[in-house]
């Protein structure tokens, strides 16, 4: 009998094995990427100047992402990021070009405008009761609307100063793009606030258990809000340097960001931990689409492919994520 | 006649853990079968291999002599087995009769369920288990004991011929635990065997002729006629003959009034609560389920907000709006279910008991980054003060056993040090080991000049932990004992005392 029964059940050993490939698939699956391009490439891909290019494009979806980690571990889907970071760009530019902003202020002012979107975010979700898919997706709508309304559908383009564009055309040191720092920047220190700080294990609690968090006299509510808060925020810097890299306002612009960075936060969270959601998760994921994406265009793959390779990514993701959790229950 | 269910050298570990170790045991047809044992000696694990939750690594089960191995729920449901948990699980906003229906084929009629049809061959079931409630009511608004007469009804209804119950009493009232024994006792009568699983061991003397004891993941006694008392029981759990804890109520030192209530009113549940806690007293607070108690405990913790009434918290008015608020001001709970309101279960030992103590685990005020070591230290600390049994600091804690897990909400308290601390059902499901520890270390922390209440319906535990006692009854307090006079006696008959004449007791008085 017991032949027949030990066959279909996981034996300690397959149980190590299924563990550890949920853990360590997602990295191993960004390195064994990165070796085919390079293999199919040789020439294009593996190079010190075409890295670079990737994780500086990454940056922008990285920053985006790591402030849905942040809302996605207190328990809430902030559906708003995308619509919101194309309002910002397109306001940001706005405020340079049409009312004459130093940029120093615009870019504080759109900013602030990002922490005040992810406070009303939260402050629905918190105290009017409204599930966050829904208080999100009618906010980003509105902001949506907003952005349409402020730029009449027309992108801004003329006059935008040099200095704005060199926001994220510009280098650091040693030549790293800015993006690549402010993305460093922006990660390690949500890093640090996440498995750090006392606020983070306040986080942690509150998306692990709101209702022990409550009774251990934590404000529940205000910490949801500050994880709204901390996506509002970096959905701004986002929509900011996206703007200063496309060099234009668009209405639109910033909405695909919403997918790439749910993919990479549920990516993330299979990585290194059974289905739990962190930041330097997020970064191996949103790791492993802009590498995807990059080889796709290396290998002129159509745009319809494009498409295709990000839902298939998600699903995936979210996949892997849950399957991490299966498997660390049985 | 093969046993309906054989159990043999059934192994299974988690991560590192070893949870069995060769855990078996044999029920006849249509026998009450005991399993006693520890928390963490393998009973839960060994019931979810039963119920197909979790897959042994090795092992030999036989239904009826029949090998067989059973993948999921849903096959454990075709071989006649059923699993009345704890925690029972409802669909609330769903009928009675729905609940009872949940996942069994229906009756159909002209393509619609024909409910009507169900409904003539589920009455006599209810009416054989005592289910007094309509067929249609919501089961969210009926007590426990309903809701395990519906668990009950659920099982008959799949034909079950092993129906294992997990500390079935555990929040069902001394009355309602007799209505359950005599269901039980009929149930065997018309031969469907039930596996009791309890730490309540005068229960298991009453009910089953055969007991099982699990102790460290095996098997390690198997007790039936001459053999089989409270002594051997308590022996075969700890493996070593134990005497029972001692209380030393009359050393105390009662303090200053510490927690004032006057006139606390949040209906329906609490109805004008007024009563005075000392610094240094352990105040019990007893009665039915569904009496009022943990609504109490939830108004003084902040959880929720009075209608009417104050209270004052060391002389000085007392209105705390949230926890957050009554934490600060020096008040801890201990809530009921551990698992759903006091345990983050994805997280470590160390998380869980640093939570709540963050303030003093970072560098500085103004640099409020966690010190990894600091908080290893502290975890650890309160590991080996407790002796909370874990592999390290960095344990999950949905491996520890409940009386280990109840020992580290304890802890998140203990540095604290709130000057009144509430324990709701601090015992609940707990070993008789832990019980006597956590028992202990309430005395302490009351000795040491805590104010503590304590909320129980375990009959025997008020009157060995609690220097006074009140009992609550349909939201008011009907009783107060004190010193010599508490006994588990006096509580039951208080908590069952007329609601109305109390009323008009307190209207006149």
């Amino acid at each position: 009998m017991s032949d027949t029964a030990t066959d279909q059940r996981l034996s300690p050993r397959s149980r190590l094995m299924l563990g550890t490939l949920a853990r360590y698939g997602t990295i191993i699956g960004l390195l064994g990427m990165i070796v085919a391009f390079s293999i199919l490439s040789p020439r294009a891909f593996p190079t010190l100047g075409n890295f670079t290019n990737v994780l500086n494009q990454a940056s922008l979806a990285m920053i985006i992402a790591g402030g849905l980690t942040v809302a996605v571990i207190v328990g809430e889907l902030d559906l708003s990021i995308g619509f919101a970071a194309s309002l910002h760009g397109i306001l940001v530019t706005g405020l340079v070009v049409s009312n004459g902003l130093p940029i120093p202020m615009a870019v504080l002012v759109v900013l602030l405008l990002g922490a005040l979107i992810g406070f009303v975010n939260g402050f629905i979700v918190t105290k009017i009761k409204v599930n966050s898919v829904i208080a999100t997706l009618g906010v980003g709508t509105i902001l949506t609307g907003l952005a349409f309304a402020y730029s009449a559908g027309v992108p801004i383009v003329a006059g935008v100063p040099e200095a704005f564009l060199q926001l994220s055309l510009g280098r650091w040191l040693w030549g790293i793009p800015n993006n690549i720092v402010f993305m460093a920047l922006v990660l390690g220190f949500l890093w640090l606030l996440v498995e750090r700080s006392a606020v983070g294990q306040e986080i942690q609690a509150v998306g692990g258990n709101p209702t022990a968090a409550y009774l251990s006299g934590i404000d529940v509510d205000r910490i949801k809000i500050l994880g709204f808060v901390i996506s509002g925020v970096c959905a701004a810097l986002t929509g900011i340097l996206l703007a200063s890299r496309l060099g234009s306002g668009t209405a639109s612009a910033a909405d695909g960001y919403l997918l790439t960075a749910f993919a990479a936060v549920f990516l993330g969270s299979a990585t290194l931990r059974d289905g739990e959601f962190h930041v330097f998760g997020t970064f191996v994921g949103a790791l492993i689409i802009a590498f995807g994406f990059n080889g796709l265009n290396i290998f002129g793959a159509p745009t319809f492919f494009q498409y295709l390779f990000q839902g298939a990514i998600l699903i995936l993701a979210v996949g892997l994520s849950s399957l991490g959790r299966v498997i660390a229950e049985r | 006649m093969p046993a309906l269910l054989e159990a043999q050298s059934v192994e299974k570990s988690f991560g590192g853990a070893q949870a069995l170790k060769g855990a078996g045991l044999s029920i006849e047809v249509g026998e009450v079968h005991g399993l006693v044992g520890a928390n963490g000696a393998g009973k839960s694990t060994f019931i979810k291999v039963l119920a197909g939750l979790v897959r042994p690594d090795a092992g030999d089960i036989r239904i009826s002599g029949v090998p067989v191995s059973i993948q999921s729920p849903q096959q454990a449901t075709a071989l006649g087995l059923s699993f009345i948990h704890q925690e029972l699980a409802f669909v609330p906003g769903m009928s009675v009769i729905e609940n009872i229906m949940l996942g069994v084929p229906k009756k159909m009629r002209l393509g619609a369920v024909d409910w009507q049809a169900i409904g003539r061959d589920v009455e006599p079931l209810a009416r054989r288990v005592g289910l007094t409630s309509p067929m249609n009511a919501d089961v969210k608004r009926l007590s426990t004991a309903e809701r395990w007469l519906i668990s009950i009804c659920r099982a008959l209804v799949r034909r079950a011929r092993l129906i294992v119950m997990d500390e079935p009493t555990a929040s069902l009232s001394a009355a309602e635990g007799e209505r359950l024994f005599r269901i039980i006792e009929d149930l065997s009568a018309s031969g469907v065997a039930v596996l009791y699983v309890s730490h309540r061991l005068d229960e298991i003397l009453r009910l089953c002729r055969r007991v099982t004891a699990f102790r460290d993941g095996r098997c390690v006694a198997s007790l039936e006629g001459e053999a089989l008392d409270r002594h051997a029981l308590v022996e075969a759990i700890v493996g070593h003959p134990v005497a029972e804890a001692q209380m030393t109520a009359a050393t105390r030192q009662v303090g200053p009034v510490a927690l004032s209530v006057k006139g606390l009113c949040r209906l329906p549940q609490v109805r004008s609560v007024s009563f005075d806690l000392h610094a240094g007293e352990v105040l019990g607070l007893g009665g039915l389920v569904g009496s009022g108690r943990s609504e109490l405990a939830r108004l003084v913790f902040g959880a929720d907000r009075p209608h009417r009434g104050e209270m004052t918290l060391f002389g000085n008015p007392f209105v705390p709006r949230n926890p957050a608020q009554a934490v600060a001001a020096g008040v801890g709970l201990v809530p009921e279910e551990r698992r759903a309101e006091g345990l983050v279960l994805g997280k470590s030992v160390a998380f869980n008991l640093a939570l709540g103590n963050l303030s003093r685990l970072v560098f500085s005020r103004a640099l409020p980054l966690i010190r990894p070591r600091a908080t290893r230290s502290f975890a650890l600390g309160i590991i080996r003060r407790l002796a909370v049994k874990a592999e390290s600091a960095d344990t999950p804690i949905v491996r520890l056993s409940g009386g280990n897990q109840q020992k580290v909400l304890i802890g998140r308290w203990l540095e604290r040090r709130p000057r009144l601390l509430i324990l709701d059902e601090p015992t609940r499901g707990v070993d008789i080991g832990a019980r006597s520890e956590i028992h202990r270390l309430v005395r302490e922390l009351a000795a040491r000049g805590m104010a503590v209440l304590v909320i129980s319906s375990e009959p025997d535990e008020l009157p060995e932990l609690c220097d006074r006692v009140l009992v609550m009854a349909e939201g008011r307090i009907v009783a107060e004992l004190e010193g010599e006079s508490i006994s588990r006696g006096k509580i039951v008959a208080a908590s069952y005392q007329e609601p109305e004449r109390a009323a008009r007791e307190e209207e006149s008085a």
